[in-house]
């Protein structure tokens, strides 16, 4: 097979000479492995290594030349923000915070995650990471608005991967919305490589979305692990159709008692658009609870995984679980790919999973079509639906209505 | 204004209807009774123009050949189906399809579409009369609703949009008696000498409170006596065993 | 037969050895191995080479190490490859030549082959480690021209069917096992059923593993001609010893057009004791292929026995409007482990496909179901269903369910669904409040969760299956 990377540490400025070293040695064992093919089961439906050699003849590390832009914020609602150039923290802004109760700093290369040696991507990411943000949240400070990261990239980003790494910390009983935002609408094929630490302590709360302002070439990968602490509560969503490829995968440890997560998911998929969700939630302690939804919209020649384990741990008594997968599959073409897995160790628990796949619902589109809805019309009406569904749970309602309404977008091919 | 000349339907392979005449007038009630398995909802189907079934014969309405219409053109001719199973919908809220299926048929009949208070004042006024909590009207459409509730809605959904013929397939069955008398209400108010009823029913109840021009006893696909007011009572009597 | 093997026997019952003198192949695999058995079945030279060729493939492929079930790296020269009862070498042409010592193992494994000519309305193979040693009502069937035979009796008297459907469902070098399989295969039953016939009895082979350090690697091909319908059950049992033995089966079926097989095992070789020594290795590959339109497959396994488990009977569904169907009870008490499933691989318009797996983990024992459902891009309109149950009793035994899902068709439907959960309190407190005792009251729950896979299996074996389950469990109640 061709060689279409070429990664090297040196493009990387100012590094003291041990740093340098330490990312040779994660750069070496990177290529010893080079990126994740099918016969990596964590890869087995998305097959990284041979859809990175058909799409790239060459992709590179580059120290950017940040060109600033500027910003197109967000307007449906007041928010605060932080700026990502090229994955690097360039600003932020907490206007409608008290800001001595959060604080917003350059990533810290050394402390942070640490990594799986049997993942490739963390590898790479250890070599060649060169920015993000560590956001930590004071103890019983609850923002008043979300926060939303604006991820934007520079303009000769074409064949270049871009590491970065973030850190996420909320002390007890604080809370944060926060929205991870892409606006990119580059044509030109490049690669994106993140590593996020996120901790919740105890009564905290985190709700973290993901949505696309538009369609981009660009192929990305985040690697969430988060670590939960007694009655603490992380919720998730996830709309991030538009992007050419994207991986995300979330692993979620229950670790003290009452900790709770959600992992909500709505793509409406296009053209070759591949997209997945994979997740491990650990119930390492009793009384937790995990719940999943993902929803899938296939059209053309897109594909959808999910890939989902619950893994419940002897002592995780009254554990409750559950994850269900549901995918319309539009196009012969289009694929549904799934796995979703329970290993359980403990025996009083409530764990269980459902998947369908398959062609929208006849009957319901009889039932709309029989009140007068054309065809097309009632399509599209029974799509937003099957998708808008998994928003029902969150509170905030005008985030809630941007949402829907990008995800209406979405469907009507805006 | 609806004219059926021996209409014959089969799915899967199987004959269903096999050659049924039907005649409606502008301001009767007609009635369809008939054991499990006779037809009835499939006469439902075919009128609406549900997908899957292979039919022959006619089925003109004011003049129009049905068979050439989908089931939208159908609805915004003024064919309505009350369903005997309402489907349950995730995700889409019930004001918005109200509105979205409003604004079809309005459109159709080359009205202007309606603005959305104006709508949310019309459709306020509508639930009050068939006694339906407002809040339903924000919840997923049909999703967690009770049988009542479901055909309640049903008929909400009849008085909106002013049908021509309106079809109620076993509208009756899993209602309580209050709710039975207040989707006999709906109709009845709704009742005038220029739109029609086609009401299909296992059991005479509902007929005590809609009182029907025609009755027409189904058997094998096809009708198999037709008589007035009086032959529901006979039937409560005697079942449809004699009847063939 | 030996005493000490007789200790525990109501943990076990078939547990014992049975004393005959046996012929056997040098020890270790090598093509020596090969040409003995070939030799000593007089198979034809075809038959011979295509053996050599799977030998040859073996070499470069290595043992799967994906399952969950990890085992102590078994040593192929260490085995016996072929051994069978010196009485048998030829095989016995009436049951009156038959080993009475053989006759008497299968009398007390409930499988009487000669008195009042055996089992109502079942015809039986019995296969004794490496042997097939008697075929019982062969002659009322082969009025109807149905062959039922030993797969050696076949290669050389229907070598023309052997030759166009061995190895056609699994080929020569799927993989390690199976083409271990194909290498040293000894003996197994073969089926042909033909033309719009429906087979008027259950066929039946039984599986005996007696001697010590042999593996069994046996070989069954069924083919049911167009129109046709057979059902046939495998049972299996083994003498309890401190090693492992392995087990590597292949099994094949071929439903042509309008045809149906139905296909039950009741799989109870010895799992090994209290504390997890012993027991047998099943290592199966069985693979049904729907090749015809209209045809059908249908699998139905109830899995008490084995230390470890690891099979995944599955259908191909090629033919268009081919139904596959996969009923499962898997059953791990104390050591043992279980890594069973299915794969549906949907290729035809219309294809239909059922699931449903009932899996029972208790003591520290592992189970797992893992499946495969394909939908691949031309089977417009198929369908699959599948339910996947577990059920854990006590808090040292896991559960564990992998489902791989795939479908690339706009018009074909997967549904899937699966539970995990304990013993329902409630159901035990009603069952006691009734007085029934705590083991009576689990039994009777754990065969009603059962009840879906147990109504598929023939009636003379769903009861001894549903005794079976009972059994398996016994003191895994606290």
């Amino acid at each position: 097979m061709k060689q279409f990377y070429d990664f090297k540490v040196e493009k990387i400025k100012d590094l003291s000479p041990e740093d340098k070293n330490l990312r040779e040695e994660y750069l070496d064992l990177f290529y010893k492995n080079g990126f994740p093919n099918k016969k990596e089961e964590d890869w087995k439906f998305t097959d990284l290594n041979s859809i990175l050699s058909k799409n790239f003849d060459n992709i590179t590390n580059k120290d950017f030349l940040l060109d600033n832009k500027k910003l197109n914020f967000i307007n449906e609602f007041e928010h605060n923000h932080i700026y990502l150039l090229d994955g690097k923290l360039i600003s932020s802004d907490l206007t409608y915070e008290d800001r001595n109760k959060i604080s917003i700093i350059d990533f810290n290369y050394k402390n942070n995650i640490t990594i799986d040696k049997n993942n490739s991507l963390n590898l790479l990411n250890n070599a060649l990471a060169m920015g993000g943000f560590t956001l930590e949240v004071s103890k019983n400070y609850k923002l008043n608005k979300p926060l939303i990261i604006y991820n934007y990239f520079s303009k000769d980003i074409k064949e270049t991967i871009i590491n970065n790494k973030n850190s996420i910390i909320l002390n007890d009983n604080s809370e944060l919305t926060l929205i991870n935002y892409i606006d990119n609408k580059s044509k030109d094929n490049f690669m994106v490589n993140s590593m996020e630490n996120i901790e919740i302590r105890r009564d905290a709360l985190l709700k973290n979305i993901f949505i696309n302002n538009s369609k981009s070439a660009g192929y990305f990968y985040k690697y969430i692990k988060s670590d939960l602490e007694k009655n603490s509560v992380f919720e998730n969503y996830i709309l991030s159709s538009g992007l050419k490829f994207n991986k995300l995968d979330i692993e979620i440890n229950l670790n003290q008692e009452y900790a709770k997560s959600t992992i909500f998911s709505a793509l409406n998929l296009l053209e070759s658009e591949h997209q997945e969700i994979k997740t491990r939630i650990n119930h390492n302690s009793q009384n937790c609870q995990s719940y999943q939804k993902i929803k899938n919209v296939l059209s053309d020649q897109s594909k959808g995984v999910y890939q989902g384990k619950i893994f419940v741990k002897k002592i995780a008594q009254k554990t409750d679980a559950y994850q269900l997968s549901k995918a319309l599959i539009l196009n012969d073409d289009a694929e549904f790919d799934a796995k979703p897995e329970l290993e359980i160790y403990a025996d009083d628990v409530k764990c269980s999973h459902g998947s369908t796949s398959g062609s929208i619902d006849l009957d319901s589109l009889h039932y709309l079509k029989s009140r007068g809805i054309p065809e097309k019309e009632a399509y599209k009406m029974l799509i937003s639906g099957f998708l808008g569904e998994t928003l029902e749970k969150l509170i905030e309602e005008n985030v809630k209505f941007f949402l829907l309404k990008k995800l209406e977008g979405q469907i009507n091919g805006n | 204004m609806l004219s059926i000349q021996n209409l014959e339907a089969r799915i899967d392979n199987k004959n269903i209807l096999n050659g049924l005449n039907l005649n409606i007038n502008p301001g009767e009630v007609h009635a369809i009774m008939g054991p499990n398995g006779s037809g009835k909802s499939t006469l439902a189907n075919v009128l609406s123009g549900k997908n899957g079934y292979e039919t022959k014969g006619l089925i003109k309405f004011n003049e129009t050949d049905l068979n050439d219409l989908s089931t939208e053109e159908r609805a915004q001719k003024g064919i309505f189906l009350a369903f005997q199973y309402p489907l349950e919908i995730p995700g889409v809220n019930t004001n918005i399809f109200l509105r979205t299926s409003l604004n079809a048929v309005r459109k159709a009949k080359g009205e202007k579409e309606i603005d959305t208070l104006t709508f949310l004042k019309l459709i306020k006024e509508k639930a009050s009369e068939l006694g339906i909590d407002e809040k339903f009207l924000s919840r997923q459409l049909n999703v967690g609703f009770s049988g009542g509730e479901k055909k309640k809605n049903e008929i909400l959904q009849m008085k909106l949009l002013q049908p021509k013929l309106s079809i109620l397939d076993e509208t009756d069955s899993g209602l309580d008696i209050d709710a039975l008398r207040i989707v006999a209400d709906g109709v009845n108010s709704y009742k005038n000498k220029d739109n029609a009823f086609l009401i299909i029913t296992h059991y005479q109840r509902l007929l005590d409170y809609i009182k029907p021009d025609f009755i027409h006893v189904l058997s094998n696909g096809k009708i198999a006596k037709t008589g007035g007011a009086e032959l529901g009572i006979e039937l409560e009597k005697t079942g449809y065993a004699n009847i063939s | 037969m030996k005493t000490e093997d007789l200790k525990n026997t109501q943990e076990y019952k078939y547990g014992f050895t049975t004393d005959v003198e046996n012929i056997r192949a040098p020890k270790g695999l090598s093509e020596e191995t090969i040409k003995f058995i070939s030799k000593i079945k007089k198979e034809p030279k075809w038959m011979l080479d295509w053996r050599l060729k799977a030998y040859n493939r073996l070499k470069v492929l290595k043992e799967p190490n994906w399952q969950k079930p990890k085992y102590p790296k078994i040593n192929y020269q260490d085995l016996y490859y072929y051994s069978a009862p010196k009485s048998a070498s030829e095989k016995p042409k009436s049951l009156d030549e038959i080993d009475p010592k053989i006759l008497e193992t299968y009398k007390k494994l409930g499988i009487p082959l000669v008195e009042q000519q055996r089992l109502n309305g079942i015809a039986v193979d019995a296969v004794f480690d490496s042997v097939s040693v008697a075929t019982t009502f062969k002659e009322e069937l082969t009025k109807k021209g149905i062959i039922f035979c030993s797969i050696s009796e076949a290669i050389q008297k229907h070598p023309e069917l052997v030759k166009k459907y061995l190895g056609s469902v699994i080929p020569l070098s799927d993989h390690y096992f199976a083409t271990l399989n194909s290498a040293v295969f000894t003996d197994g039953s073969f089926v042909y059923i033909p033309p719009s016939t429906r087979c008027p009895m259950e066929l039946s082979t039984y599986f005996r593993i007696n001697a010590s350090e042999t593996g069994q690697f046996e070989r069954t091909l069924i083919i049911a001609d167009k129109g046709s319908y057979v059902s046939y059950l495998e049972g299996c049992t083994a003498p309890m010893r401190d090693e492992n033995q392995l087990h590597a089966a292949n099994v094949e079926l071929v439903a042509l057009d309008d045809a149906e097989i139905k296909y039950s095992t009741v799989q109870n070789w010895y799992p090994g004791d209290k504390n997890g020594v012993g027991g047998i290795y099943n290592f199966v590959t069985k693979r049904g292929a729907c090749r015809g339109k209209n045809s059908k497959i249908s699998w139905t396994q109830v899995e008490t026995g084995s230390a470890i488990t690891w099979k995944y009977p599955s259908c191909i569904l090629q033919g268009d409007n081919s139904v596959g169907e996969f009923y499962s009870i898997a059953i791990t008490n104390n050591f043992q482990k279980a890594d069973t499933g299915t794969k549906m691989i949907h290729l035809g318009k219309n294809t239909k496909s059922k699931i449903i797996s009932k899996g029972i983990s208790a003591g520290n024992a592992d189970n797992m179901y893992r499946g495969l459902v394909d939908i691949k891009n031309k089977a417009s309109n198929s369908r699959n269903y599948t339910q996947c149950d577990s059920l854990l009793m006590g808090n040292k035994c896991g559960a564990h369910t992998v489902p791989y899902i795939k479908n690339n068709n706009a018009t074909s439907t997967i549904e899937h669904e699966a539970t995990t959960t304990k013993i329902n309190e409630d159901q035990l407190y009603y069952c006691n409040q009734r007085g029934l005792d705590q083991e009576e009251a689990v039994s009777l729950i754990v065969n009603g969760f059962c009840k879906e896979v147990l109504q598929q299996l023939p009636m003379e074996f769903a009861v001894e299956a549903q005794k079976l389950v009972s059994i398996s469990l016994e003191g895994s109640v606290g």
